[in-house]
């Protein structure tokens, strides 16, 4: 098991294939005429992990939902292309079945439908797609509990409603959990460590860190840098006012530690 | 005379129907069964129909819903098999109980199944009750929470043919639940009304079910009552589930009286008829009980679907809860009403209710109208509403995992529904409810 790695292995050259290629995207709230994101270029290859940096309200979530298909975003121009397809015309499910997935932000309570009802419904919804049988009842379980183990899931919560009156740190497990069942081939991570005391940081991160691989292409966004200790990103891109300001090594997140994000928008606190 | 040229084509017919159909009803030639039809009857005839100026009935316009009122169902209807009643059951054919059933409002001993409850449970037919009504039946029937301005109750009085008496013993704790399975089984579009009395004893438990279905896809103008009394420390769950075609007409009225430190937990599950009224009457006649009275609602194409409780706070230091939730579709038209009465002297009296719609189409509509009449000081009560649609949010959250739309849709729709069969105690009835719900999503209707 790989705990941390060093980005630069990941991305020998032969996999160099693009698979996130992001161009000049312009993205604005449907019923508002604001611009919140103003031409984005963004290129994330095969094996590699991107992270994303950037001051509050400079628009991380916003390119996020837009990757996964939310529909209150409007692309003015520009384009998003996964595995040389273009996906800005896909539904949300047509996307998560092409491999993309999202980590929320804010992952969401679901009243009154239980978390392996709603685990099992979207695993099979994907390998229906993928031409794969449904899962038998004690293979799922099996697959479930197990990777519950791994990121320190309780049983009991498997039995709840989905994220009904969990913890902002057990919805973030919940999510990697997500994760790790669908094995998507983009992920892209909103801010799974806000809220996440140390230890729960080093689990989601060692969860994350399984998932690396050639085929996958990982956009970590975060405000801080302390997640990128452990999920060592290949690239850094600082977005700033819907544009990406500066792009660099995994060095660049320890300068924006130390410089903070004022020289991007956002006043010292 | 003026009046006359008033009535309604459904008034006239009922009319007609009452005078013609009079002698051959069960009890007419007894003289109290015959002082109690007639009395009813003027109790209807000073008023007819209720319409939407009657302050209860302003959302389900009677006088005008109603085109016509079908002739009587024929008394002993088809002969049925027990698997004509299973088909009519559909989902809740599943079910393990002790089986009464009903066809045409008529107690059919050779369909019913009642092994093994070494008299705990006593049935008796209604129609033969009423030819022979004892003094109990007299000092019972339409007493237990008397609703004497109510012109639906008036209507079945005048015109039950009959339906069950459950006399559940003192302490006895029946385990499976007593089902009443009433079946319409017509050849022509028919009224019918039917009346179920039920008797539990002190400390006795029981789960009651009521079902409404049909044999046939004919229209019915079902007119159906229950009364319940419930004695002292009795525990009670009274379940009803409303299966008829989409071409009937449900009226339905429970009248319950509920002693000393009773649990009642009722609640009705209705996704069948083109309109529906069901009405709930509870009443509190000693302290220390609590009744929980919850429902699901599901409703498309134009169906109407009108729920009214009255809970009547009589005496001290009960509690009475409400939660519906409704899902409807199309013009669907779903109504919430519940006036929650506290008495002068009943004091710590604690009431709640809550009701939620679900509206799957801009023509969907849900009206709410919680009433609060309270004479005591010392006393807790509150309301809540809410009306919205499928919150995109949570679409979006289980779209972005890959499941498809309609099916994410389904999703939320069962799990706010789930919210109300939660209510049920017993997971077999739940289950039964689950299953409908999901067959309705589908599109196969109850
Ligand atoms: N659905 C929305 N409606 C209105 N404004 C929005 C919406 N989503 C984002 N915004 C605005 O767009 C900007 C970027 O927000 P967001 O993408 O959430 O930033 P970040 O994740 O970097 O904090 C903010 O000014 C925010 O208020
Ligand atoms: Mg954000």
């Amino acid at each position: 098991m790989r705990a941390v790695v060093p980005g630069r292995e990941i991305s020998s050259k032969r996999n160099k294939l693009k698979m996130l290629e992001i161009k000049n995207l312009h993205v604005k709230i449907a019923e508002d005429n604001a611009e919140i994101l103003n031409g984005i270029d963004l290129t994330i290859p095969k094996g590699e992990v991107h992270a994303i940096m950037g001051p509050n309200g400079s628009g991380k979530s916003t390119l996020a939902y837009v990757l996964a298909g939310k529909e209150d975003y409007e692309i003015t121009e520009g384009s998003i292309h996964w595995n040389g397809e273009d996906i800005t015309e896909m539904d949300p499910d047509e996307r998560a079945a092409a491999g993309v997935f999202l980590a929320f932000q804010y992952p969401i309570e679901i009243p009154g439908v239980a978390t392996m009802t709603f685990l099992r419904t979207a695993m099979n919804a994907i390998r229906r797609v993928r031409d794969e049988d449904e899962l038998s009842t004690p293979d799922f379980m099996r697959i479930v509990k197990e990777k519950a183990k791994e990121l320190g899931i309780a049983d009991d919560k498997l039995k709840r409603p989905l994220n009904v009156g969990f913890s902002g740190g057990e919805k973030k497990r919940q999510e990697i959990l997500q994760m790790s069942l669908l094995e998507p081939s983009l992920c892209v991570l909103d801010e799974t460590d806000s809220g996440l005391d140390i230890d729960a940081l080093k689990i989601v991160a060692d969860g994350v860190n399984r998932l690396r691989g050639e085929d996958r292409a990982m956009l970590v966004i975060t405000h801080y840098q302390r997640l990128l200790n452990y999920i060592v990103p290949d690239q850094v891109h600082v977005l700033s006012h819907g544009k990406i300001v500066r792009s660099g090594g995994k060095e660049l997140a320890l300068e924006l530690e130390e410089s903070g994000y004022a020289e991007f928008g956002e006043a010292a606190a | 005379m003026a009046s006359e040229v008033l009535k309604t084509k459904a008034e006239q017919e009922l009319a007609q129907q009452f005078e013609a159909g009079m002698p051959n009803l069960p009890g007419s030639d007894v003289a109290w069964t015959k002082a109690m039809r007639d009395a009813a009857w003027q109790t209807y005839a000073a008023v007819g129909l209720p319409h939407r100026r009657v302050e209860e009935w302003k959302y389900t316009d009677l006088r005008s819903l109603l085109k016509d009122a079908y002739p009587p169902a024929p008394a002993l209807g088809e002969a049925l098999t027990t698997q004509d009643v299973d088909t009519a059951l559909g989902q809740g054919a599943a079910l393990d109980s002790y089986r009464v059933v009903v066809v045409n409002g008529h107690y059919r001993e050779e369909l019913s199944n009642l092994d093994g409850l070494d008299g705990q449970v006593v049935v008796q037919s209604l129609s033969d009750a009423l030819t022979t009504p004892s003094d109990w039946l007299q000092a019972t029937l339409g007493q237990v929470a008397p609703q004497p301005d109510d012109v639906v109750v008036a209507l079945n009085a005048a015109l039950m043919t009959g339906g069950v008496i459950v006399t559940v013993a003192k302490g006895a704790q029946v385990e499976k639940p007593v089902h009443l399975v009433h079946v319409a089984a017509v050849k022509d579009p028919a009224g019918l009304a039917t009346r179920n009395v039920v008797h539990v004893g002190e400390g006795a438990a029981l789960t009651l079910i009521e079902s409404y279905n049909d044999h046939s896809a004919l229209a019915v103008q079902r007119n159906a009552v229950t009364e319940l009394i419930a004695d002292d420390r009795a525990e009670v769950h009274h379940i009803k589930f409303q299966n008829e075609n989409a071409e009937s007409t449900h009226l339905s009225t429970w009248m319950t009286r509920l002693g000393a430190n009773v649990t009642y937990r009722a609640f009705q599950f209705s996704a069948g008829a083109s309109v529906a009224r069901n009405q709930v009457f509870v009443r509190f006649a000693g302290e220390g009980s609590s009744s929980h009275v919850s429902g699901a609602v599901l409703g498309r194409n134009r169906q109407h679907n009108d729920t009214t409780m009255v809970i009547d706070h009589a005496v001290p230091e009960c509690e009475s809860r409400e939660f519906f939730k409704l899902v409807l579709d199309d013009e669907a038209r779903g109504i919430v009403q519940c006036k929650v009465n506290v008495h002068r002297d009943a004091q710590k009296s604690d009431g709640h209710q809550i009701a939620h719609g679900l509206l799957l189409s801009e023509a969907a509509e849900f009206d709410s109208k919680p009433e609060l009449e309270i004479f005591a000081d010392d006393v807790v009560c509150g309301h809540g509403s809410t009306s919205g649609q499928v919150d995109e949010d949570l679409l979006f959250y289980l779209r972005a995992r890959g499941i498809p739309e309609p099916e994410a849709r389904a999703l939320l729709i069962e799990a706010f529904v789930g919210e109300a069969l939660e209510k049920i105690e017993r997971e077999d009835v739940r289950n039964i409810f689950s299953a409908t719900t999901s067959a309705w999503l589908g599109g196969k209707g109850a």
